[in-house]
């Protein structure tokens, strides 16, 4: 398998950013029309983020999917207006064909896996918008609809299918490629769609897929039309969605600038978040900066501030500095937590989000912090958060430690005025679900009642070493003279590991019991799918993943494993 | 509480700008010293002992001797002097600089080497807490506590490994190995050796004989170690540790002389009329001699052994003179042959010679200790008597590895399970052998005076004479 | 200590029937001169340089083991590896030479010298000496012919001039050379006690000529080098011996700091305290040449606390000047500035240089270990103002057995 982007280019290996604006779209058309924002698919086949296939029959790759991600963020935030978000194509014949093949094909396990995370990521953020924000989403159909294509669509509220006869919705991941759809189809048709599963068996084995109406009737598709009244059909169900949305009206928008990131040799720089990367011992120190004093309480100068917000700056500068770690620094295997400044900053923030969780702009950046702490949570590195003296683990920050797979607090049994602390918020008891529904507090405890009526109870007191032991919040406090050697330990330890039993291991741990369909999705995807994309039965030589288009026939090993 | 660090406890490893060792030694030290006045030699409280201390490592530093009640021996943490840019001499880090901290990748197999090593230490210490109430001699009953007094240094030798370069997990296995007890089948020491009784001074000289020479072994391929303080820390021990093989093959080539004097006097080899004349006869000597070398056989561990390859490949445990061997050093492809049992047989296969490392370790020991026991034959040579003394086969008696789903007689011939009880009582010491060994034991204490079944020494301790007051009783 | 030419040496072996195989040796040989095969370890003959660190260490003391042998008859390593014991103490042909020296004095010696980087040879003039007539085990026995104290009733020292004498004893010494006194008894620890070391202040027909005695210089002491109270075992026994009494000494010692016998050698001589003893030998043995009329010149330093503590102050100011260059240096006298040897080499630089860059020169100097720097640092100053290149000359010195130092 050819490696991606490094092999195929010469010189140094290229930096993926996830950074873009609409006017640098290459495949996707982004219009606005009162409420209704349509966004329309028109992969440029020459457009790949890196060399070796191409794009026909809007398939996509990376690239194609971070432009979608900067589309869905423009309309949260610089279209507080738009109610309705109609996903179509603007090709002929052909909405999405999903994934592309030969990109596949020839992407390493690594790039295959972190590319699958991220487009899952987005399609997740279409339902957390949905379900958080009243942004609603419309599938137009408007041509094939095939594997990663019709993912797409299962993420969205409705899917309106045209029906000219030959246009499908189709899942051929197994009977073309042996491998399965990537970004939750499987689940979805089962948990979201509740098609019966006999029909679904049927459905993901056929490579032609289900045209309308069987596609309405196995509820592959809520509803279908001819061509031509394809586009009143669309309109119709727009208005419906319109009117269940509390998006506010005749309000502007607030603009995303570009982040202000610096890259060097030490890491990645954004004036929130510090990015320093050990190559040599493989780790790198995510450092989050609290607000400076002087942030806005008030929600108009809050709106004002706009991007400049410390809550959503901090949301975006975190968000980034995650995908660009995991995309570009594979081998950074332990993510170190920290952070730094003062504790009161964050807690006005928290509580200034907290008052006016009602305003749409706060809503959204409430929704932002949500997604990226979720990123934070199905990432596959270690996370060690270090309370060092001078941090700020409160609130909105405190969740890092509760997201971490270890926190150890540096105790300093001498100097107790400097021994750094641990502050709980209202924040830290729901605002910030995780992925399986629950606050990383509730997941921590298994929602045993005890254990969080006592942290509940320590709200808005700072916890030192002794306190925040007591509550479980911290897995050690090493003192001061254990300190050093205890975390350099720690790391080295955990950097000789096996780093896929550590992704399996910290997925296991992190997402406790209780599913929820995005939990399904993740643990299917680095389950199964990840054990199919590197068995050779789909990668080998004569591998059906590796074979396609070539025009040779997959050779089986016929076990049963 | 306030030590005074650099007088109390003698060291060369900058104890006293150390705060992390100070800190876990404070709370450390009195519960070793409460572990010896509960565990230590018993009633030895008030005795004052000609004893050798270690205050320094250059050679006439560590051979301090003078008069020291023991609770006040000055236990010390010496680490041999580092060789400058010392290298990992073998496994996949050959040639790269020895570590001078814990590699965090090998903390838990480190800890678990040492923690093991560690065990052995006060382990026999408790053993033998008993013996200096029968001790044949004064000079007797100082070796034994030297012994003693240096087994607890070794003890705070590992102690110092742990606690200096494993933080909260080392400190609590530091207090671990003072809270098991050899023999307590609720809380056993590590090892199955260390939990044998040493009921007599015969058992105490094969003991130091031939498991304190396992401890050399042991010792010696911990010394080729790529953890620095490790190596350093093991070859002082090395040190120390040979004075316990002096005690062990220096007592039982005694009490063969004494055998012999007396098989001469009276002219016969009749074990009755030997014992009936208060000597241990040659017979029963190699009795306790075939248990202590197949109980000894079982301290190197399995005889295929994966946690052995792995320990060698990762630089923490060598072999013994690892650096005089001339090979590759990491044994790519090369083969060993270890016994196993097939059709009855004992046969010879070759293995990875990784797999095998302690096979390699225990034939090295085994020629070493082969060798003593010739030294010994001399004695019995010397005074025209036509009998040998001999090892066992290595199979003999073994409890560890395929080798103990089966009998082996002291030659090698794997028997059934009538032929081993059979001869058991000809092979392996019988209740009745221990009772009549127990039945000489008395203690001594007139200076220059030995019981009747050993001979004195050829020479006394640090050019003393033998009828020096190795020890005065409070 | 290089040992004289003898044919007789003493090797150190591992006695097989008490060494146990521990490797202990081995690990603690600094220069690798211990091996070892299945059978025996050994000491390598051609290596081992008699540097003891192994001793300490041997549990078994088989280590400690010696046979005086001649030195082309020395057991090689193939031999010692076929022993099963150690061979008996041969019969040697030749008696002279025979004793060891014993491991005492040999680090006495050897420390005595460090300050000079090990000891220089001999001038090459210098007569031979006899070394190590008398060991421990056989020391001669000298009767105590005079015992006489040196310093006034007012100093705080006790400094004695003690005559020893032979009687039908060969006790051949040279000026410079040292003696071993046993003091009687036992230490603490039973053991008997170290021999002490003095160097013979007497020329070498004796003190008294065609005697055959010789004369020590001893101190008393009573506190160590810290000034802690601490009786001296030999230095006490000297001290009280009257006259009568006898003595068992071994030796004699020294190849080293002897003095020149050729006509024109000059002496420069530093010291203080009782290393003045060999310079009143070497003093005495030219000025009972003077009438030979041979030449060179002598330049003494002499520093003490002050006159009444300066051992043979008395004769010393009779000595005629145009025979020595005396100069004095008192620390201690009242109303007046301290002064130390050093400083009065500084005074006398001109005079210092030229004599040491005279290769007829030859240096001595003898005392406490602490005078040694400022000594050798004044010497280099004196040199160096008057244009030398003290640096340079100094290996040459030593090298040609010009420039000896003996501290305690």
């Amino acid at each position: 398998m050819a490696e991606p982007a490094r092999k195929l280019e010469p010189g140094p290996p290229r930096l993926v950013t996830y950074d873009t604006h609409p006017a640098r779209y290459r495949h996707w058309k982004l219009s606005f029309d009162g409420t209704t924002a349509t966004l329309a698919m028109d992969v440029n086949e020459d457009g790949g983020l890196v060399p070796g296939y191409k794009l026909k029959l809007n398939s996509y790759d990376l690239g194609v999917d971070i432009e979608l991600h900067d589309a869905l963020q423009r309309i949260r935030f610089e279209h507080p207006e738009v109610r309705v978000v109609v996903l179509t194509s603007a090709k002929e014949r052909v909405f999405c064909s999903g994934a592309n093949i030969f990109m596949l094909g020839q992407s390493t396990h690594a790039w295959k896996v972190n590319f699958c995370k991220f487009t899952n990521e987005t399609r997740n953020g279409v339902e957390d918008s949905s379900r958080h924000s009243g942004l609603k989403f419309v599938a137009a159909c408007n041509g094939t609809t095939a594997g990663g294509g019709y993912e797409l669509a299962l993420a969205c509220d409705e899917i309106l299918l045209v029906d000219d006869r030959s246009s499908a919705v189709s899942l051929p991941e197994v009977p073309l490629l042996g491998v399965l759809p990537g970004t939750g189809g499987l689940t979805r048709i089962t948990d979201k769609r509740r098609v019966r599963r006999d029909y679904a068996d049927v459905f993901c084995t056929l490579v032609e897929g289900v045209r309308a109406p069987r596609a309405k009737e196995w509820r592959l598709v809520d509803d279908h039309a001819k061509p031509q009244q394809f586009a009143d059909l669309v309109r119709r169900r727009v208005e419906a969605l319109a009117a269940t949305s509390d998006r506010p009206a005749g309000t502007q928008g607030v603009a995303l600038p570009p982040l202000a990131r610096t890259i060097d040799d030490a890491g990645y720089h954004y004036p929130t978040v510090d990015v320093r990367v050990d190559r040599a011992a493989r780790h790198a120190t995510i450092t989050v900066k609290a607000p400076a004093a002087g942030e806005p309480a008030d929600v108009d100068a809050i709106v004002a501030k706009g991007a400049a917000w410390w809550p959503l700056a901090m949301a975006r500068d975190l968000d980034d500095a995650i995908l660009m770690l995991r995309t570009n620094d594979l081998e950074i295997g332990t993510w170190i937590l920290k952070t730094a400044g003062e504790a009161k900053h964050v807690l006005a923030c928290d509580e200034a989000l907290e008052r006016h969780a009602a305003n749409w702009f706060v809503r959204e950046t409430t929704g932002m912090l949500r997604r990226t702490l979720a990123r934070l949570d199905v990432t596959s590195r270690s996370l060690y958060a270090l309370v060092e003296p001078g941090s700020c683990f409160a609130g909105t920050l405190a969740e890092l430690a509760f997201a971490a797979d270890r926190t150890y607090l540096a105790a300093l049994p001498d100097a107790q005025e400097r021994e750094p602390r641990i502050t709980l918020s209202s924040a830290n008891f729901g605002r910030y679900p995780m992925v399986n529904g629950k606050s990383r507090l509730a997941a921590r405890f298994y929602d045993e009642e005890a254990p969080l009526a006592s942290a509940r109870a320590a709200i808005g007191r700072p916890l030192d070493a002794d306190g925040a032991v007591a509550l479980g919040l911290v897995t050690s406090a090493p003192d001061d003279l254990d300190w050093d050697e205890e975390i350099r330990l720690a790391l080295e330890e955990r950097a000789s590991l096996s780093p896929d039993a550590l992704t399996g291991m910290e997925a296991n741990l992190r997402f406790g019991p209780g599913e929820t369909m995005e939990t399904r999705v993740f643990a299917r995807l680095s389950a199964w799918q990840n054990w199919i994309f590197i068995r050779p039965n789909a990668t080998g030589e004569t591998g059906a993943l590796k074979v396609f288009g070539s025009g040779n026939k997959a050779k089986f090993n016929r076990e049963r494993v | 509480m306030t030590i005074d660090y650099s007088e109390k406890i003698p060291n060369n490893v900058g104890l006293a700008e150390n705060r992390t060792l100070q800190r876990a030694l404070e709370q450390w030290q009195p519960e070793f010293q409460s572990w010896w006045a509960d565990m230590g030699p018993e009633g030895s409280k008030g005795f004052d002992v000609y004893l050798r201390t270690a205050v320094s490592v250059d050679p006439k530093g560590w051979a301090h001797f003078d008069y020291v009640k023991m609770p006040d021996y000055r236990w010390g943490i010496f680490l041999a002097p580092a060789e400058p840019e010392r290298k990992v001499n073998f496994g996949a880090h050959q040639g790269e600089a020895a570590w001078q901290e814990v590699p965090g990748e090998y903390r838990s197999n480190l800890r678990r080497l040492i923690v093991t090593q560690g065990d052995t230490e006060p382990a026999s210490v408790e053993q033998q807490r008993h013996l200096g109430l029968t001790a044949p001699s004064l000079y007797d009953l100082r070796n034994l506590f030297q012994v003693n007094v240096e087994e607890g240094r070794h003890l705070w030798a590992m102690v110092y490994l742990l606690q200096a370069y494993f933080g909260r997990d080392g400190r609590e296995e530091a207090e671990a190995l003072l809270e098991r007890r050899s023999g307590d089948a609720d809380n056993p020491r590590i090892l199955g050796a260390f939990n044998e009784k040493t009921p007599d001074w015969l058992s105490f000289f094969m003991f130091t004989y031939f498991t304190d020479r396992d401890g050399k072994y042991q010792l010696a391929s911990l010394a080729e170690s790529g953890f620095d303080p490790l190596a350093r820390t093991c070859r002082f021990m090395l040190t120390e540790e040979a004075h316990h093989m002096f005690v062990g093959e220096s007592g039982v080539g005694r009490v063969i002389q004494r055998t012999c004097e007396v098989m001469n006097q009276l002219k016969t080899d009749d074990p009755a009329k030997i014992r009936a004349a208060g000597v241990i006869d040659l017979p029963t000597i190699q009795r306790y001699l075939n248990f202590h070398f197949s109980v000894t056989m079982d301290l190197f561990g399995a005889d295929v052994s994966s946690n052995a390859a792995t320990f060698y490949t990762t630089g923490l445990k060598g072999r013994f003179d690892e650096t005089k061997i001339g090979d590759d050093h990491k044994l790519v492809g090369a083969t060993y042959p270890v016994l196993e049992v097939r059709d009855g047989r004992l046969v010879s296969v070759e293995v990875p010679a990784l797999n095998a490392l302690n096979e390699k370790l225990r034939d090295d020991y085994i020629r070493d200790a082969t060798a003593g026991v010739e030294r010994w034959n001399r004695i019995i040579e010397k005074a025209g008597i036509p009998v040998r003394l001999s090892v066992p086969h290595k199979a003999f008696h073994r409890k560890i590895g395929p080798l103990a789903a089966v009998h082996v007689d002291p030659t090698g011939n794997v028997v059934d399970d009538a032929t081993w009880a059979r001869n058991e009582r000809a092979w392996l010491p019988s209740a009745e052998d221990r009772a009549f060994v127990s039945s000489l034991m008395g203690r001594v204490t007139e200076p220059g005076r030995f019981a009747g079944w050993i001979a004195p020494p050829a020479r006394g301790i640090n050019n003393q004479s033998v009828d020096f007051e190795y020890v005065r009783f409070g | 200590m290089t040992t004289a030419a003898t044919d007789v040496v003493r090797q150190h072996l591992i006695d097989p029937e008490i060494c146990i195989r521990c490797n202990t040796c081995e690990e603690s040989c600094p220069i690798d001169a211990i091996t070892h095969d299945e059978r025996n370890y050994v000491v390598n003959p051609g290596k081992c340089d008699n540097c003891n660190v192994c001793i300490a260490p041997c549990p078994t003391g088989a280590i400690d083991s010696w046979r005086q042998v001649a030195k082309v008859e020395m057991y090689s390593i193939e031999e010692q590896l076929k022993w099963d014991s150690l061979p008996p103490q041969r019969e040697l042909a030749d008696a002279e030479g025979a004793s060891e020296l014993p491991p005492e004095v040999e680090r006495i010696v050897a420390a005595a010298s460090a300050g000079q980087g090990g000891a220089s040879p001999p001038p090459w003039s210098a007569a031979h000496p006899y070394v190590n007539l008398y060991p421990a085990a056989k020391p001669a026995v000298a009767t105590v012919s005079g015992n006489f104290r040196l310093t006034g009733d007012g100093a705080s020292s006790d400094i004695r001039h003690i005559v020893l004498d032979f009687g039908q004893a060969a006790f051949p010494v040279l000026e410079g050379q040292t003696i071993g006194i046993l003091p009687p008894g036992t230490d603490a620890q039973g053991r008997p006690h170290h021999p002490r070391l003095y160097s013979v202040a007497s020329p070498r027909e004796g003190e008294r000529p065609r005697y055959n005695n010789l004369a020590l210089t001893v101190k008393r002491v009573d506190e160590d080098h810290e000034g802690r109270p601490v009786k001296g075992v030999a230095s006490n026994f000297l001290c009280d011996l009257a006259k009568g009494d006898t003595v068992n000494v071994i030796g004699p010692y020294g190849t080293s700091f002897l003095m020149p016998n050729h006509p024109g050698a000059n002496l420069l001589m530093v010291c203080t305290g009782t290393g003045s003893a060999p310079m009143r030998a070497m003093t005495e043995r030219r000025r009972r040449r003077i009438p030979l009329k041979e030449g060179g010149s002598l330049m003494l330093f002499f520093g003490a606390r002050a006159p009444e503590e300066l051992p043979y102050f008395g004769p010393l100011m009779k000595l005629p000047k145009d025979f020595i260059d005396i100069n004095f240096a008192f620390s201690r006298v009242p109303g007046e500035p301290k002064c130390y040897v050093q400083d009065r080499i500084r005074e006398r630089a001109a005079d210092v240089a030229k004599l040491v860059a005279d290769p007829n020169t030859f240096v001595y100097i003898c005392g406490l270990k602490g005078m040694e720097e400022g000594v050798a640092q004044a010497l280099a100053d004196a040199c160096r103002e008057q244009g030398l290149d003290w640096d340079a000359m100094l290996p040459t010195l030593r090298a040609q057995g010009r420039y000896h130092l003996e501290t305690y």
